[in-house]
């Protein structure tokens, strides 16, 4: 028990040092995704930083427009009221960056004179959060200084936020989170594929099975050295976006590390299932190409979705990389916890399963 | 023998047998590569199996490390059964594969010190790498080392858990007389210590130089076993004559002669 750790430790740190090492394998996988966000990030420097809000007020009461008059006073808000639909229209078409819906109800009493529950409805642009998420914060404060006021507990003033997709899409926050997504799929599958196969071809592996050590142990510190690669290449990636493309990152940071960590361990499983099967590199290559390829377009990484047509979208929605993209996009655009990507994650989970009872079959030592 | 390795003492082995192997056999599909193999190995000897290329050598030996699955027969070193207790026996004993390598981007130091942990033991790099003559390379990596230093590392590295037999496959294939006559040094050495070596050759002048006892083997089958002296006087006994005169010195000696035993790395 006391080797079986010893080794396993000293097999994880050897596992660390060769991968840093390596200056191929650090160049794939902290250099490349970095050049895409600065590529695309230049590319795409000259998106507006006024906010535009388009309001379609319902309500005839003194609150509704005390309401609207104070988000007008706000200045780094732009306001315009409009009807219902043309608000929509112009948020479809990345006109403005939310939609504020304020409803009949707001600021009304009932008989018995207390005050009527309702939602504000707001509706923001996903291509742009950076916009649109601030400006929803904003209202909130706004409803919940009101209710405040009106002495009520529990609230009967909300506001109920959602992100729509649009056309407009914002570059950076989109981009970010998908090539998260894209490293960790490539750090799983090419550098597990390519990285283990040479162990087995030049017969280190071999070598290693002449100790006592478990042959799985190697497996395992070598899929812990990648699990923290791929948790520096998130960190990288998230300091680089806020520190320099003003990435607004709205949700939780530890949400976004645990999913990549459970991407990480399903494509480690790909790799390893490539790794194990194949007797040389040249076997492998194709077979990882195969797998990655097609969903570095396909999964709403680089670009939405939303342009597919409708068979594309439904066969491309069961893809792991579609899965992660998805939840990271998710979590980092919109701010959703984990039990709001739950679907993703199912996703993940049973991808993983298969890949790993695949690679258990396929696998061998020689 | 010309030269004066073979002047070394040998340590007189006990007579107790460290490694008993009982008709050994193994079969890939339908080819048998080792067809009932029996030997003993005395501790403290440098037993040798030769035999030409395909023999079964590398297959006898790996079965016996506890690599490769035996299919029938057995093999016990100091009395635990390979077959049923592989990893015990991976602990005792010390292996040079034929083809082996090890980790690129690690130093000899550290890839020491990580074999040493893979035993549960602390490794001492620098007592290893100063017993191969490589202390100077410690911070080198591998695939910069010649091909004599290559094997005197992986020697290294199969001594980093004091092991009472090491197992040695065909450790000088490939060397220049320089770095063959180095690793002799290097095998009598390890056998002074009391480490039994059991190991693979081409190279008959080597047998004879480092085996107390040789076991010829060829297609899977031992064919001859003995001391390489008593397989001399008993092929002279069947009435062998040399095609012609022995030479009193062999062109590897004008070699050595003339290009000195310094190594060239």
């Amino acid at each position: 028990m006391k080797r079986n750790w010893q080794s396993l430790r000293s097999l994880t740190i050897a596992s660390i040092k060769m991968y840093f090492r390596n200056v191929t394998a650090v160049f794939f996988t902290l250099f490349i995704p970095v050049l895409l966000i600065v590529i695309f990030g230049v590319l795409n420097n000259g998106s507006g930083s006024s906010i535009n809000v388009a309001v379609t007020n319902y309500s005839q009461t003194d609150l509704s427009k005390t309401f609207v008059k104070t988000v007008k006073d706000i200045t780094a808000i732009k306001v315009e009221e409009l009807s219902e639909g043309q608000a929509a229209d112009k948020l479809g078409k990345g006109k403005t960056d939310l939609q504020v819906v304020v409803p009949a109800e707001f600021g009304e009493f009932d008989q018995t004179g207390q005050p009527k529950e309702a939602q504000i409805k707001a509706y923001y642009n996903e291509g742009r959060p950076q916009q649109g998420q601030p400006a929803a914060l904003i209202l909130k404060q706004i409803v919940s200084g009101f209710n405040d006021n009106l002495h009520r507990t529990p609230q009967t003033l909300t506001v109920d936020t959602k992100g729509v997709k649009t056309n407009n899409l914002g570059v950076i926050d989109f981009l970010i989170p998908g090539i998260m997504a894209m490293s960790i799929m490539q750090l799983g599958v090419f550098s597990v594929a390519f990285g283990f196969i040479s162990y087995k071809t030049s017969g280190a592996l071999r070598r290693l099975q002449a100790t006592p050590t478990h042959p799985v142990n190697f497996i395992i510190a070598q899929s812990v050295a990648r699990l923290i690669v791929g948790m520096l290449q998130v960190c990288v990636l998230l300091f680089l976006g806020i520190k320099f493309f003003h990435l607004h990152l709205i949700g939780n940071i530890l949400n976004l590390l645990i999913v990549a960590t459970l991407g990480t361990i399903v494509f480690l499983a790909f790799g390893f299932g490539i790794a194990g099967w194949a007797k040389e590199e040249n076997q492998a290559a194709p077979v990882a190409n195969l797998i990655s390829f097609p969903m570095l377009f396909l999964s709403g990484v680089f670009f939405p979705r939303d342009g597919f047509p409708h068979y594309l979208k439904v066969i491309t929605d069961y893809l792991p990389l579609t899965y992660l993209a998805d939840a990271m996009h998710r979590i980092a655009n919109e701010g959703a916890g984990l039990t709001t990507v739950r679907g993703d994650i199912l996703g993940l989970v049973i991808w993983g399963i298969v890949a790993f009872a695949i690679a258990v079959r396929l696998f061998r030592w020689e | 023998m010309p030269n004066d390795i073979t002047k070394v003492k040998r340590p007189t082995s006990t007579d107790q047998a460290l490694l008993v192997v009982k008709d050994l056999r193994k079969k890939y599909g339908d080819f048998e590569a080792v067809k009932g193999v029996s030997f003993e190995v005395k501790a403290g000897e440098v037993f040798g199996i030769l035999g030409p290329n395909g023999a079964g050598k590398t297959t006898t030996l790996e079965m016996i490390e506890g690599m490769r699955p035996i299919d029938k027969g057995s093999a016990t070193l100091d009395g635990v059964s390979v077959a049923k207790h592989p990893f015990q026996i991976k602990e005792m004993i010390g292996v040079q594969l034929q083809s082996s390598s090890f980790f690129d981007n690690l130093s000899l130091t550290e890839i020491l010190f990580l074999f040493g942990d893979l035993y549960g033991q602390s490794a001492h790099p620098d007592e290893l790498l100063k017993e191969v003559n490589l202390q100077e390379k410690a911070k080198a990596r591998v695939k910069n080392l010649s091909g004599g230093q290559k094997q005197r590392f992986s020697i290294a590295a199969a001594l980093v858990n004091n092991p009472i037999a090491i197992f040695l496959d065909e450790p000088t294939t490939g060397l220049d007389p320089q770095a063959r006559r180095n690793l002799w040094d290097l095998v009598q050495q390890i056998q002074a210590k009391g480490t039994t070596v059991i190991l693979t050759t081409h190279y008959m002048e080597e047998a004879q130089v480092l085996c107390n006892r040789v076991a010829i083997m060829d297609a899977g089958k031992i064919i001859a076993l003995d001391t390489p002296d008593r397989l001399i006087a008993d092929l002279l006994g069947r009435g062998f004559e040399p095609k012609t005169n022995v030479a009193k010195a062999t062109l590897e000696d004008v070699f050595i002669d003339l290009t000195g035993k310094d190594l060239r790395e």
